[in-house]
This record gives structure tokens, C-alpha cells and sequence, in this order.
């Protein structure tokens, strides 16, 4: 089955990348955003898979993956001994 | 009985009358997690679930809900799945006196049968990832015992780790996982970033349910976790090396993942309904390289739903979370009758104690905060007569209605650490605890107008066994 999405449901982002397809062919594939990296299987229902029906409250922006809070934050280096 | 297995527990939650196979075709989104939704809402006798016809996959075996119901907990435990939630957390308390049981090393695992290496590893071709939630960013594999160790102190296996931790699907040999700052895996990968280090790691899926259940419990960073399943077991845990990175990993498990937290990387991740029944945003998040997969031939997948409590996760959580509280608690104040922290891990804690003097209570509400678990945890502490079992809510909310004067019972500490998942802090992992003093004042506290309590006659208990007894003779 083809991939019939052409953005990603949840940042609109055009990449989307092929990541898996269904053992039993043309029953569904998983693919996932190369920008936000939100990952779907086409099986599931349009509020999940596309652009048009995805809840506001859920849908990510460029400035919210550039502006993700690190969890946990990098420590710095050790200084080395001695 | 101890069960070695995932496979041998789910026969005897079968024979128990507690699995349900359902044996319809079914879509892995939405059909698999509203199924395991709709399980949590059964009530205390919800069974596990069972599918093997999945939509588009050819061999897929999923496990839901498999800790999802007191029974369940119960049977994991050994114990008659009509046991209560305060009789299986005493139990929980009694078995823990054994601990430490060493495991027992045990050769080869059912796991060793089928491998995969570095670029042939694909998690997608092993396990039937399904969806949760429908605000979640992928697919999340959520009851995993991660195993880790300690990169300053390798050899010392009380600082090992085994936790459950939630895992994010990023790619076919690509994964995220979160470390809370409260939990030990969090301090292995601090100190192995420090040194500018990737950390091993060893993700076990499909365990026996007392895996489960230490995996989840807030042990204390130098106790070890294979220790403590095999007092509750009864018998040693199984364990054997992951056989890349030598990590001690259970002999059961159905899939070992093996593979390493990338050091000091960082990439977006989520969000993910969490057990505090909200979201958590998308955060830029750990990033684990996997590089070899292990697993039995036909593997179980085991998954846990999580969503508005209560679902599997407070169940698998409930007792585990109680008892080492209480064993803190009751170390420094003989006095502490019972423990309830079942509630969203803990957030909120309900102490039972006697006074040995006036002030005693609040001294032992404010002792939960600085506890192991009380430092993430524990933003509301309610404290409660020795005769107010915190186990029963409407005891509980009695205690609350004459108890607590909010004239001097109220203690509000500012500005603690909490895990950044609660929703309710001022900023993310810093909120002001409560502490509510709901227990009768005693002297040198003279407040209040209490007189003499009511206490259930002295022989209401046999009559109540005389009731029972007619009740089940009608």
C-alpha cells in the first residue's frame, strides 16, 4: 500500500519516510516525519494520520522541536584528572 | 508458586479465569489499546487480554492488562487472586524481610534461539508495535525492565539497575528513553556523560510478572532488584548475561534488546500520555543506538495501556510504591502504622502513625518528603490516626472532615523538587508540598474540642464474622 499521505499529520512537514510495510501486503504502512519525527501507521483513524483532522492541541511546529526542553539536560564534562 | 516466564504466568491467569483471549480479527490502532481502556474499567477483577489476530500482521501474540486488576496483581504474587489491596501490600511488607534473595545464574535462555546484529536489527520485525494514545508522537514500548549499570562502579551489582522506563520507537534500530532525574538509570547515564561515555543498556521485554513489579518498585539506588523479586518469588530470580554487553538480564524474558544511550545526545521526543493522566510535551530526549536484538521464536509482546487513571500502570504501581515508604518510614518512626501511596505513584501519601507526643504527626508527614521516592514524589502528604486505615478513603475523608483544622494542620513547604512529569508545578519539577495533618492532637497540643471518639464496640469483629458467615449460608 501506498503511502497516502503526503505532509506529516502533525507538523506538516513534506518528508515523510517509509519505515515499515505490513507483513501482509497492502493492509498498512508505518511511516515517520523526518522533521518532528512523529511516526504512524496508515491503518489508524484520520484524527491520527491526517493533516486536515489532526487536533490542534497535539499538532508540533519547527520552533517547538528547536525549542524542546533536554531531559534529562547534558552534564558538563569531567575535568580530567589531575 | 515463582513464574519463571511471562508464557507461565499467562497460563495461570488463564486457568484463573483471568485472560481473555480475544480471538476476533482486530486493528492494532485503535482497536488493542481501547481494548486494554476498556479493560482498566472492569473493575478489581479485570483479566489480562490476549490477541493473535491483528490486522496486517502474520504472527503477531499481544499481551494487554496483564498486571491490570487486584486479581492480577495478586496471582503475580502467588497469592488467591481474591486476596485484598491491604492484605496483598502486608503481604508485599512480609516477604520483603527476606530481601536480599540472590538470583541464580542460569544457562541458556529461551531468548538465545534468534538474533540479530548491528545494521540487521529492526524492532519492527520482531515486535507488533501498536499505538496508544492519541496524542502520542510514535510508537512507545512502556513495560520493558531496563537493565544498566553503574560506569563508576561496574562490578557492584547492588548499584545495577533494573527499571521500567518509557521507550519511543524512532526508528528500526533507533530509540528514546526517558531517564526522570529521580531514577538511578538517570544517575548512570549522568556519570557516563560526564566522562564523555555512551552507557550500555539491556531492554528486556515479555518478563515474568515479579520483574514487573521490582522494576517498578522505588528501590534505594544501592539495592538491587533481582534481590528483592527473588523474596518475593520465594526463589532465586533467573538471571543470565545479555551477550553483548554482558548485562545481567532476566533468564525468561521473550525479546532482549541490546544496545547503548548515545552519550551526550539529545533529540525530540513525544509526546506521550503519561501515568499522571496528561501528556507530556515534546522534549528533547535520550537516544538509544540498538545493536543486537535477541528473542524467543514466536514471542509475546507484552504492552501496557496508560491512560486517565486507573489503568494497568496504577495497578502494577500500587504495592510497590507503599512498601518501601513504609520500610523508610517505619525505620526512623516505629510508630507508622501503614503506608498509602497508590495514588499517580505516590503524589499523593497517606500515612497512618501513632503520636508519641504533640507535633509527632506533622514530623512524620514532613519525614515522606525527604525520603528516596518523597524527593519526586509525594506533593501531598496526609497523615492519619494509628486507627484510620489509610487504605480506606472513606476512613480517610473522615479523618479530614474532624480532624484537620486548617488553623495549624497545613504545613506548605515551597519550592521542592518534584519529577518534571507533574502537571502541577509553578515550573517543570519544582512545586510547594503539602503536608495535612488529619491525625487527633495530643499533648503538649491541646487544640481542638475532642472529647472521647468513638471506637466500634469490642464485639462488633465477632459479629461481623457471625454476619458474614449467615450472609453466605443464605
Amino acid at each position: 500500500m501506498s503511502a497516502p499521505t503526503t505532509v506529516c499529520p502533525r507538523c506538516a512537514h513534506p518528508a515523510v519516510e517509509n519505515v515499515f510495510t505490513s507483513p501482509v501486503p497492502g493492509a498498512w504502512d508505518v511511516l515517520q516525519c523526518r522533521q518532528c519525527l512523529y511516526m504512524w501507521r496508515t491503518s489508524e483513524p484520520a484524527r491520527r494520520t491526517r493533516r486536515d483532522a489532526y487536533p490542534d492541541r497535539f499538532k508540533m511546529t519547527r520552533a517547538d522541536i528547536d525549542n524542546a526542553i533536554e531531559v534529562p539536560a547534558v552534564p558538563p564534562l569531567r575535568e580530567p584528572a589531575g | 508458586m515463582a513464574f519463571d516466564d511471562l508464557r507461565s504466568f499467562l497460563e495461570t491467569l488463564d486457568k484463573e479465569g483471568q485472560l481473555l483471549h480475544v480471538t476476533d480479527e482486530v486493528m492494532p490502532e485503535p482497536d488493542i489499546a481501547a481494548a486494554a481502556n476498556a479493560a482498566a474499567r472492569m473493575g478489581e477483577s479485570a483479566p489480562a487480554l490476549y490477541f493473535d489476530r491483528v490486522t496486517g500482521f502474520t504472527d503477531a501474540r499481544i499481551a494487554m492488562n496483564v498486571h491490570g486488576s487486584w486479581a492480577n496483581h495478586a496471582l503475580a504474587l502467588g497469592l488467591p487472586k481474591e486476596t485484598g489491596t491491604k492484605d496483598q501490600v502486608d503481604a508485599f511488607i512480609r516477604r520483603w524481610a527476606d530481601f536480599p534473595v540472590k538470583p541464580e545464574r542460569r544457562d541458556d535462555p529461551p531468548w538465545a534461539e534468534n538474533t540479530m546484529d548491528g545494521d540487521e536489527a529492526d524492532i519492527f520485525q520482531v515486535l507488533p508495535l501498536i499505538r496508544l494514545n492519541d496524542g502520542d508522537g510514535g510508537f512507545y514500548i512502556d513495560k520493558a525492565a531496563v537493565v544498566s549499570k553503574d560506569p563508576d562502579d561496574p562490578g557492584n551489582s547492588d548499584k545495577q539497575n533494573v527499571g521500567i522506563y518509557r521507550i519511543e520507537v524512532k526508528g528500526r534500530r533507533r530509540l528514546a528513553l526517558q531517564p526522570v532525574p529521580m531514577h538511578d538509570i538517570a544517575q548512570h547515564l549522568h556519570k557516563a556523560e560526564e566522562a564523555g561515555e555512551d552507557l550500555p543498556v539491556a531492554i528486556t521485554i515479555g518478563n515474568d510478572p515479579v520483574i514487573s513489579i521490582v522494576a517498578s518498585t522505588p528501590m534505594k539506588y544501592d539495592e538491587n532488584e533481582y534481590e528483592l523479586a527473588g523474596a518475593l518469588r520465594g526463589a532465586p530470580a533467573p538471571v543470565t548475561a545479555a551477550p553483548l554487553t554482558g548485562l545481567p538480564v532476566p533468564w525468561g524474558s521473550e525479546v532482549v534488546i541490546e544496545g547503548v544511550i548515545e552519550g551526550r545526545k539529545r533529540e525530540i521526543e513525544g509526546p506521550f500520555g503519561e501515568f499522571t493522566g496528561h501528556y507530556s510535551g515534546g522534549r528533547s530526549m535520550t537516544v538509544i543506538r540498538i545493536d543486537r536484538i535477541s528473542h524467543r521464536s514466536r514471542p509475546v509482546f507484552e504492552h501496557l495501556y496508560l491512560g486517565m487513571p486507573w489503568t494497568e500502570v496504577d495497578h502494577l504501581i500500587a504495592a510497590s510504591t507503599c512498601v518501601p515508604l513504609y520500610q523508610q518510614l517505619k525505620k526512623d518512626f516505629p510508630e507508622v502504622q501503614a503506608v498509602n501511596a497508590m495514588y499517580t505513584h505516590g503524589l499523593v501519601v497517606i500515612v497512618s502513625t501513632k503520636k508519641r507526643y504533640g507535633g509527632f504527626a506533622k514530623a512524620v508527614g514532613m519525614r515522606v518528603l525527604t525520603t528516596p521516592h518523597g524527593l519526586g514524589y509525594a506533593a501531598t502528604v496526609i497523615v492519619v490516626d494509628e486507627d484510620v486505615d489509610p487504605f480506606n478513603l472513606p476512613q480517610v475523608m473522615w479523618a479530614l472532615s474532624t480532624k484537620m483544622n486548617p488553623a495549624g494542620d497545613l504545613i506548605q513547604i515551597p519550592n521542592l523538587p518534584v519529577l518534571e512529569l507533574a502537571p502541577q508545578a509553578a515550573a517543570p519539577g519544582i512545586v510547594d508540598k503539602l503536608v495535612i495533618d488529619a491525625t487527633t492532637p495530643v499533648a503538649p497540643d491541646r487544640r481542638g474540642n475532642y472529647g472521647n471518639q468513638v471506637h466500634d464496640l469490642p464485639e462488633t469483629a465477632a459479629w461481623l464474622e457471625r454476619l458474614q458467615q449467615l450472609a453466605a449460608g443464605r
